[in-house]
């Protein structure tokens, strides 16, 4: 079954993350693949992260449909103006990619590039309608186009922002632009995602809580020190803390697989986006704890 | 205003190295309100360059020093000063230094200061960027602030997830340009129009360097 058709059905979808490596080594990158092979029901594949320079999104998306696994092609609007937009998405959908995850993207300051320009010549809402268009058969200027595309659109939404009202704004411009389905920030705190469920379930679209591994108390606190739109709560922090060194990132392991188990049985979201940030190996085991496998 | 600062004293002395004798020109409008090009800046600058034992023939603070015309006309009666000095240098922004290599088409003309930004001026000496002269004003959408120049991104359809408790991703210093923008749409009562406005993607053509403008209607003869 298809990451659409997955979604378009009842079951709970998982999708997890490939970070494609810096440098031609991809032997890690395969084996996370065959890891995650048959386990989850799509696999993000990231673009240039946090503004690091690496493998392009494209190609590992390429290489991940030949492992057998379905990609959503992560694209962001930092690196390319809309021409390179508009003609890599082309190029990626005649490859076989289908499921596309539009984003504006980490400044290049925050990367490994510091003194790169950042295009941002269009952002994630009018790529989300640029996507629309090519489906439709035109590009952006409204040239018509020798076959349309076929894509399955998505975007971001951040459920903890602070102050999330203009990003509610955004979420709904981005719901109108055509966005299919939505990936979430990572979520920590049940309850208020919730609350953010029931505003969300509003639209016809379909959710995926963002799901992070807390490997201990320090990264929970460097978390809610220095990254924006996610918040662990004390809790949890104090849970980790409880487990002890050695315990630490079992506990988070086993925090994720609680918070994926409760989303699921209760319904508040339309499955989970796992994003282990370099435990890809952990990902069957959260799955196995959350009674996914 | 045009922002410029000053270039470092000694990569200046580095840049005018081969020249020995120099004409000064500051400007009395950007300039020197920045503080890099009024007269006591034009008067600090002759004094640094003779304690490096150079030789300043002379100068004066042009008017307006990125008008061509103006500046050539107030430099007439300096001509045997300008003729003395091997090398003009222009305390002003880039478009002063401009202005001065069309009016010494046979002298070098070295900058001393870096041009900036087009920007507000907050307290004395004290500058933000708040437009970056894109061609065509989206102000009257986005409450009055432009998320062009506001938002290191420039992003036009709210705020990107690098939003941390209002503020940037880039920075903690800046404010979240879409956060300002919502807060003073909610102010004037016009929540609505920023939810059901999607803004086009920008027409860079309208920024297309080199711009030039004619404003004055011609003289019909």
């Amino acid at each position: 079954m298809s990451f659409k058709d997955a979604l378009d059905s009842v079951r709970f979808v998982v999708t997890a993350e490939v970070g494609p490596p810096k440098g031609t080594d991809i032997k890690e990158m395969i084996h996370h693949m065959e890891l995650l092979k048959g386990r989850v029901d799509a696999v993000n594949v990231t673009d240039n992260q946090s503004a690091v320079m690496r493998i392009c999104s494209l190609s590992v998306c390429k290489i991940a449909l030949e492992h057998g696994l379905e990609p959503i092609l992560q694209m962001t609007c930092r690196d390319r103006n809309r021409i390179a937009l508009q003609s890599d998405l082309l190029g990626a959908n005649v490859l076989g990619i289908k499921n596309l995850l539009c984003m504006t993207g980490d400044h290049v300051s925050a990367g490994d590039h510091k003194g790169a320009k950042p295009v941002y010549d269009v952002e994630s809402v009018q790529l989300l309608r640029i996507v629309d268009g090519l489906n439709n058969g035109k590009d952006m200027a409204g040239n018509e186009l020798k076959g349309a595309t076929d894509f399955f659109q998505g975007a971001v939404v951040t459920p903890e922002a602070n102050p999330v009202e203009p990003q509610l704004i955004k979420f709904e411009k981005k719901v109108r632009a055509g966005a299919r389905f939505f990936q979430t920030q990572a979520i920590y705190d049940i309850e208020k995602f919730r609350g953010f469920m029931e505003y969300a379930r509003k639209f016809s679209v379909k959710i995926l809580a963002g799901i992070v591994v807390l490997k201990g108390a320090g990264m929970a606190n460097f978390i809610n020190n220095n990254v924006p739109g996610i918040r662990v709560p004390q809790g949890l922090i104090d849970e980790l803390k409880a487990a002890g060194k050695e315990k630490a990132l079992d506990t988070g392991l086993n925090i994720a697989a609680r918070h994926i188990r409760q989303l699921k049985e209760d319904g508040i979201s339309d499955g989970v986006h796992i994003m282990a940030i370099g435990m890809e190996d952990k990902v069957p085991v959260i799955m196995q704890r959350a009674g996914l496998l | 205003m045009i922002i410029t600062k000053k270039k470092d004293f000694q990569e200046l002395m580095e840049n005018i190295k081969n020249y020995k004798s120099f004409f000064l020109i500051g400007c009395s409008e950007c300039a020197a309100l920045c503080g890099t090009g009024g007269e006591p800046e034009v008067k600090a600058m002759k004094e640094a360059l003779e304690a490096e034992g150079k030789i300043v023939t002379g100068g004066i603070v042009a008017k307006t020093g990125c008008q061509v015309l103006g500046t050539k006309t107030e430099l007439k009666k300096y001509k045997e000063e300008m003729d003395k000095a091997e090398c003009i240098l222009v305390m002003s922004c880039g478009a002063g230094t401009q202005a001065a290599v069309e009016i010494f088409e046979d002298k070098p003309v070295y900058p001393t200061n870096d041009s900036l930004f087009l920007g507000n001026m907050t307290r004395f000496q004290m500058f933000d960027e708040r437009c970056s002269l894109c061609g065509e004003c989206i102000l009257d959408k986005t409450g009055g602030i432009c998320p062009i120049t506001a938002c290191p991104k420039g992003l036009l359809n709210g705020p990107c997830g690098g939003c941390k408790d209002g503020h940037c991703e880039v920075s903690p210093d800046i404010k979240c340009a879409w956060v300002r923008i919502y807060e003073r749409m909610k102010r004037l009562d016009k929540l609505q129009e920023l939810c059901e406005m999607t803004l086009e993607a920008k027409d860079w053509s309208a920024s297309q360097k080199p711009r030039s403008l004619v404003a004055r209607e011609e003289k019909k003869r």
